[in-house]
């Protein structure tokens, strides 16, 4: 499987995702700022997405999570199948739902996602990239 | 903006209640498991996140009402988020 490369945006790690969306034949893109500072491996989720966004692309409502540092306080969480194409990859998601996304993103992808795959500069300091943990090495 | 989602308070605090259980009793039936929840009920429950949603939606077709927890998670962190610059 090949590894995928996203630009910088603003200067900042970005993935690209499709939410899909229930009921419907259409996916819709995202990009989120790849921060393995959001959340620990244990976290229960994997990305943080405005919250207009989890309304209409979530399959069923999860817990309350609290959370601390840039967003404060409890926040619902939400099941959603997300999809990295290029990657083969999809999957039901846990994402926090969120008021306001970071500057220029529309989300964040979670450490705990992001560690379910290889992920850097893979020697690229102008792009930031993922590949399958069973990918080719270095 | 799209439809809020209804969840009902008893649901938030029967989840909130299994969630306490499976996490300080690992023999909890609920351990490790998701867990979903409705009209104050547990509708269903199992290890693999799509069999439960599958069950769930079977159970209760409007994706608005009720909930599934992650039933060992920890909800309540908290969970910091180190981004900054919003």
């Amino acid at each position: 499987m090949s590894r995928v490369t996203w630009s910088l945006n603003r200067g900042r790690p970005a993935i690209e995702i499709e939410l899909v969306v229930p009921g419907s034949p259409f996916v819709e893109k995202r990009l989120l700022l790849a921060d393995t500072g959001a959340g620990r491996n244990a976290a229960p989720f994997e990305m943080l997405l405005d919250e207009e966004d989890c309304l209409t692309s979530a399959s069923r409502s999860a817990g309350l999570v609290r959370l601390a540092g840039a967003y404060s306080g409890e926040f619902r969480s939400y099941f959603v199948e997300v999809r990295l194409p290029r990657l083969d990859y999809s999957a039901v998601t846990t994402v926090v739902g969120i008021p306001r996304p970071p500057l220029g993103f529309d989300g964040i992808a979670a450490f705990k996602f992001l560690n379910r795959f290889r992920y850097g500069n893979f020697g690229q300091p102008e792009q930031f990239g993922l590949e399958p943990l069973a990918g080719p090495t270095d | 903006m799209p439809p809020k989602f209804q969840i009902d308070e008893e649901d938030n605090r029967l989840a909130e209640a299994i969630n306490r259980e499976a996490r300080s009793d690992p023999s909890s039936p609920y351990a490790g498991k998701y867990v979903a929840i409705a009209g104050g009920k547990v509708v269903a429950a199992g290890e693999r996140i799509e069999d439960v949603l599958a069950a769930m939606e079977k159970a209760v077709p409007d994706r608005h009402r009720g909930l599934v927890i992650e039933a060992s998670a920890d909800y309540e962190g908290p969970h910091e988020i180190w981004t900054f610059e919003r």
